[in-house]
C-alpha cells in the first residue's frame, strides 16, 4: 500500500444530479497508484455514476476531479482512454457479430490501418487475453460466448490500453468461482505492476480477495473510506444498507411432493454455437430445481426454449400438461414468469417507464392490467428511484434488475424460470428476489433456477442438475449431503459414477 | 425536454439558420436582409405565393409520412422515393387504361391503384427484412433506382403519347382525373395528406397497437417473449410506408403535372426523409416543418427568378436548413453539459 505519494486521481467535492436526483452528492476521494479500490453501495448509491464522471461519460454538476493534481482534462471516454483511464462497464460493449481478436484489435490504439491475419503485432493483443481466459478460443464470435467469458474479453480490452486507471464495475457478477479467481489475481497483478485498480462490486468475497481500501457510497454520498482489516465485515455491510444486515436467508419450504407442472421433454435446439441435446426434466408445483453449469453449456439456449424465445428443433415443453413451446415464427407469449439473463438488453424496454414495463405483459396481451399494482410492486421489491413515470433506461443496473424480478415474481405464476435473477443485486435485494421466488414456489409454482452459484444453489434449491455440452449430465435429490466438490466434478465432467 | 427547453432549441436553431442564410446572400453580393424578407414574401406573402407553397409541400408531406410510418417502430426507410414513382406508375396505368370513367370513380380508383402500387413497392423490403433480416435501408435505396428508371423506360417506350413529337411523356390526363383544387396548386391531395397525418397521429398515440410498436421499436426480444408479431408489424408499416408514398405520387402527376412524365419529384424522397427525422416521426410535427420547407422551396424558386440567384439557392438553403436543425439541438446540449447542467 503506497498512502503517501500523491494520488493519481482525486475527486473534490463532487456532485452529479439527473434533473432533481442528485445521484453523487459532495464526493471528496482519492484513487492511488498500485492500490485496489473497492467501491461499495446499495444499488443505485451513485457507484457508477462516480466512476462515469471520472471517464468522461457524464460532467459533474458541481466539483471537480484532479487527474496527478492537474483539472482532469477529461471530455469523454477518447480522452480517458489517451490518460490512461480504462473502464468495463456493467453493460459490455463487444461488437456481437465480430471475433474476440476482432473486437480487441478494433479497441486497441496501436492497431495499424491494416492487419493481417497472421500478423505479429495482432498477436500482441491476445497476449493479455490468454492470461486472463486461457479457455476462449479468439478466433470465435462474441456472440457465441457466455456473458461471463464476454466480460473477461472487456477486460482484456481495457487493460490492453495499458491503462493506469482500471475500473470494474461489478466484473464478478456474471463469472464462475474458477474464472473470479483468476480475476482477483488478475486484479492483484495489475496492482503490483503499479496500476490503480477501482473494483466496484456487492460481494463481500470480492472484497476479502483483492481490496487495499473500501470505499462506501450510499444516497449518492461517500459515507466511509478505509483500510481493509480496519472495520469488521459486519460494520461493512452495516454502513452499506444503513443498518445491520438481516440474518434470516430466505429458503424455499420443504417440498412436499405434488405432482410434476413443467415438464421439458427430450428438447434439442440450436442456436448461434450452442445446441441441447435431449434435455427431459420434470418440475413439480412447488419445487424449486436448480440448474447448475458454466455458464456457455446451453443454459442460455436451454432458457430461451423454455420461455418461448426460440422454437426447439425436437421435443416439447409441457406445462400443466400443455405445450408451451414456440412453434417456428408464430407470435408466442410466454406463460411462465421468465428473468432472462442481462435484463437490459433481454427483459425491459429501456425506452418505457418504470409503470409501463411493469404492466408490460398485459400491455402486450392487450389485457386489463389489473393484477400488476405499480406503487405496490415499487415498494416491495424497493425499486428506486420510484417514480412510475421514470424512464426504466435510467436506473442503475441493479434496480433494472429488481425492475424484471417485481414484474415477473410479484404476481402469481404457474411456474418460474429465473436466469441468475440475482446478478448485480445488493444483499438486501439478493432477499427480496429469493422470497419471491420462494414464495411462488410455495403457491404452487414450479420454479426453475439456472445459477453458477453453487453456494446459493445448495442452500436453497430442493434438487440440482448439472449442464455440460448441451446435456444434463446429473440430476441429484439436494438432501444435504451433496457437496460443493461433487458439484463441481459433474460441471467439468469428471465421470458421473463419482455422484452414486 | 421541457417545454421552455424546446423553445429555446427552436429560437436558436432559427437564429443559427438566419444567420447562416444572411452569410449565404452576402457571398452571392445580395443584401440579407431584403432576400431574407422576399424570400418570405415569396413564400407565404399573397394568395399565390401560398399556393405555390403549399404545392410544394403535398409531396415532401407525403413522403415524409411515408419515412415517418416504418419510422415509428425504429425502422430507416430512404425508399419514399420510389414509392412515390411507383404509385405514380400504377395511378397512371389505371387513368390510362381507363380514361373513360367518369371523376367520382376515376379519382378514388386511381389513388387506390397508387396506394397499391406504393405498398407493393414498400412490402418488397419490409417482407425481405420480417423473413430473412435483410436491412431495409439497402433495399430501399436500390429500389429507388429500379422505380425511378423503370418509370423512364415507360414514358420513353411503351406509353410515350405520339402526339408528344418525341417529348418523353403519356397523354395528358383526362379531366375526371384531375384532383378538384380550389386556388390554381391547392388541391384535393393536400387535403389528403393532413387528413393522414392526423389519422397517423390517433394511430401510434393511442391504442393497443400504439404500445405494441412502441415496445417493439424499443426492444424486439421483449416484444417476441411476450408475444408481438415483429415480422407482422415490419411488412404492415413498411406496406403503409409506401401506400403513403405511393399516393403522394399519382397526386402529384394528377394535381400538378396533367401527365407521367420521367422526372415527378425534385428530390422530395430525400427531403422527406430529413423532414420526418427532423420531426422524430411524429405526424404532427411533419405538418408545420412540410410546410416550412415547401415555402422555402417555393420562394426560393421565385427568387431565383425575380433576384437572379443562382437556381441552387433553394437546394442550398434546404441544405442549410437541415443542417443546423440537426446540428444546433446538439450544440445546445453539448453546451450544458459543459456548463455543469
Ligand atoms: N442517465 C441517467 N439519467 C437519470 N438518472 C440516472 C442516470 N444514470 C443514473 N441515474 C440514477 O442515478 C442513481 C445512481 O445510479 P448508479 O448507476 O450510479 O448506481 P449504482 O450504485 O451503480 O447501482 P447498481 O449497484 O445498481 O449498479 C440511480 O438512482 C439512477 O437511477
Ligand atoms: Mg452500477
Amino acid at each position: 500500500m503506497i498512502m503517501d505519494r500523491e494520488p493519481l486521481v482525486r475527486f473534490e467535492h463532487l456532485t452529479r444530479r439527473f434533473g432533481e436526483l442528485a445521484a453523487v452528492s459532495d464526493v471528496s476521494l482519492d484513487i492511488r497508484a498500485g492500490e485496489v479500490l473497492a467501491l461499495l453501495g446499495e444499488n443505485g448509491a451513485g457507484k457508477s455514476t462516480l466512476m462515469k464522471l471520472l471517464y468522461g461519460i457524464h460532467p459533474p454538476s458541481a466539483g471537480r476531479i484532479l487527474l496527478d493534481g492537474r483539472e482532469s482534462p477529461i471530455r469523454g471516454p477518447a480522452d480517458a482512454m489517451r490518460n490512461g483511464i480504462g473502464m468495463v462497464f456493467q453493460h459490455f460493449s463487444l461488437l456481437p457479430a465480430l471475433s474476440v481478436r476482432d473486437n480487441l484489435l478494433a479497441a486497441w490504439p496501436a492497431t495499424p490501418a491494416y492487419i493481417g491475419r497472421r500478423s505479429k503485432r495482432a498477436a500482441r493483443v491476445l497476449d493479455r487475453l490468454s492470461v486472463i481466459a486461457p479457455d476462449i478460443d479468439p478466433e470465435r464470435r462474441v456472440d457465441t460466448l457466455s456473458v461471463g467469458e464476454q466480460q473477461l474479453v472487456e477486460l482484456c480490452k481495457v487493460v490492453n490500453l495499458e491503462a493506469r486507471v482500471v475500473i470494474l464495475d461489478e466484473p464478478t457478477s456474471v463469472l464462475t468461482p474458477a474464472e473470479a479467481q483468476r480475476l482477483y489475481d488478475f486484479v492483484l497483478r495489475l496492482a503490483a505492476e503499479g496500476r490503480a485498480v477501482v473494483l466496484i462490486t456487492h460481494k463481500l468475497a470480492d472484497v476479502e480477495a483483492c481490496a487495499d481500501r473500501i470505499a462506501v457510497m450510499r444516497g449518492g454520498m461517500l459515507v466511509a473510506d478505509f483500510a481493509k482489516g480496519e472495520r469488521t465485515t459486519a460494520e461493512t455491510v452495516a454502513l452499506m444498507m444503513g443498518r445491520p444486515a438481516a440474518t434470516a436467508e430466505p429458503a424455499p419450504d420443504r417440498f412436499a411432493g405434488r405432482p410434476a407442472r413443467l415438464v421439458l421433454r427430450e428438447i434439442t435446439a440450436s442456436a448461434a454455437g450452442h445446441v441441447l441435446k435431449g434435455i427431459s426434466l420434470e418440475i413439480a408445483g412447488g419445487e424449486v430445481l436448480g440448474i447448475a453449469g458454466v455458464a456457455g453449456n446451453g443454459q442460455t439456449l436451454l432458457a430461451e426454449v423454455v420461455a418461448g424465445v426460440e422454437a426447439p428443433s425436437g421435443g416439447d415443453v409441457l406445462l400443466d400438461g400443455e405445450s408451451i413451446a414456440r412453434r417456428g415464427d408464430e407470435p408466442h407469449a410466454t406463460p411462465i414468469g421468465y428473468i432472462p439473463e442481462q435484463p437490459r438488453d433481454n427483459a425491459v424496454v429501456e425506452t418505457m417507464d418504470l409503470s409501463a414495463n411493469l404492466r408490460l405483459r398485459a400491455l402486450a396481451a392487450g389485457e386489463a392490467d389489473g393484477a400488476y399494482d405499480v406503487a405496490a410492486l415499487i415498494r416491495r421489491f424497493n425499486i428506486a428511484p420510484s417514480e412510475p413515470t421514470r424512464r426504466a433506461g435510467t436506473l442503475s443496473g441493479g434496480n433494472l434488475q429488481k425492475l424484471v424480478a417485481a414484474r415477473e415474481l410479484g404476481v402469481p405464476r404457474p411456474a418460474v424460470l429465473a436466469c441468475y435473477p440475482t446478478m448485480g443485486l445488493d444483499l438486501g435485494a439478493v432477499g427480496t428476489v429469493y422470497e419471491a421466488m420462494f414464495a411462488q414456489a410455495a403457491a404452487g409454482a414450479a420454479v426453475l433456477w439456472i445459477s453458477e452459484d453453487l453456494d446459493d444453489l445448495l442452500a436453497r434449491a430442493h434438487r440440482i442438475a448439472v449442464m455440460r455440452g448441451g446435456a444434463i449430465v446429473a440430476l441429484v435429490e439436494n438432501d444435504g449431503t451433496l457437496t460443493r466438490d461433487r458439484l463441481g466434478a459433474f460441471m467439468t465432467g469428471a465421470p458421473a459414477e463419482a455422484a452414486a | 425536454m421541457s417545454a421552455r427547453e424546446g423553445w429555446i432549441t427552436f429560437a436558436a436553431t432559427l437564429a443559427a439558420f438566419l444567420m447562416l442564410s444572411a452569410i449565404f446572400f452576402l457571398l452571392l453580393g445580395k443584401p440579407p436582409l431584403e432576400m431574407g424578407l422576399s424570400l418570405v414574401e415569396f413564400a407565404f406573402g399573397d394568395a399565390y405565393s401560398l399556393s405555390e407553397t403549399l404545392a410544394k409541400a403535398s409531396p415532401i408531406l407525403f413522403c415524409a409520412l411515408a419515412v415517418a410510418v416504418p419510422g415509428r417502430l425504429g425502422l430507416i426507410s430512404v425508399g419514399a422515393e420510389g414509392q412515390l414513382y411507383i404509385g405514380a406508375i400504377t395511378g397512371t396505368a389505371l387513368v390510362l387504361g381507363f380514361p373513360e370513367l367518369p371523376p367520382l370513380a376515376m379519382i378514388p380508383l386511381m389513388l387506390a391503384a397508387a396506394a397499391l402500387g406504393g405498398a407493393a413497392w414498400g412490402l418488397v423490403p419490409g417482407l425481405l427484412r420480417a423473413r430473412l433480416d435483410i436491412n431495409e435501408t439497402i433495399v430501399t435505396l436500390i429500389l429507388n433506382y429500379c422505380a425511378v428508371l423503370f418509370a423512364s423506360a415507360l414514358v420513353f417506350g411503351p406509353w410515350r403519347d405520339p402526339a408528344n413529337q418525341g417529348w418523353p411523356a403519356t397523354a395528358p390526363f383526362p379531366p375526371a382525373a384531375v384532383p378538384p383544387a380550389v386556388d390554381g396548386k391547392v388541391h384535393l391531395g393536400l387535403l389528403i395528406g393532413v387528413l393522414l397525418a392526423l389519422a397517423l397521429h390517433v394511430f401510434f398515440t393511442r391504442g393497443r397497437a400504439a404500445v405494441h410498436i412502441r415496445i417493439l421499436a424499443g426492444n424486439r426480444k421483449v416484444g417476441r417473449t411476450f408475444g408481438l408479431d415483429f415480422a407482422f408489424w415490419v411488412t404492415a408499416l413498411m406496406a403503409t410506408g409506401g401506400a403513403i408514398a405511393g399516393i403522394g405520387g399519382i397526386i402529384e402527376v394528377a394535381a400538378i403535372q396533367g401527365r407521367l412524365q420521367p422526372s415527378i419529384s425534385l428530390g422530395y424522397g430525400l427531403t422527406g426523409f430529413l423532414v420526418s427525422w427532423l420531426a422524430r416521426h411524429r405526424p404532427l410535427v411533419i405538418l408545420p416543418i412540410a410546410l416550412l420547407v415547401g415555402g422555402l422551396l417555393a420562394g426560393s424558386d421565385a427568387l431565383q427568378l425575380f433576384a437572379k440567384v443562382p437556381a441552387a439557392s433553394a437546394t442550398i438553403l434546404e441544405g442549410l436548413l437541415f443542417a443546423t436543425a440537426l446540428a444546433v439541438p446538439g450544440l445546445i446540449a453539448r453546451w450544458r453539459r459543459s456548463d455543469g447542467n
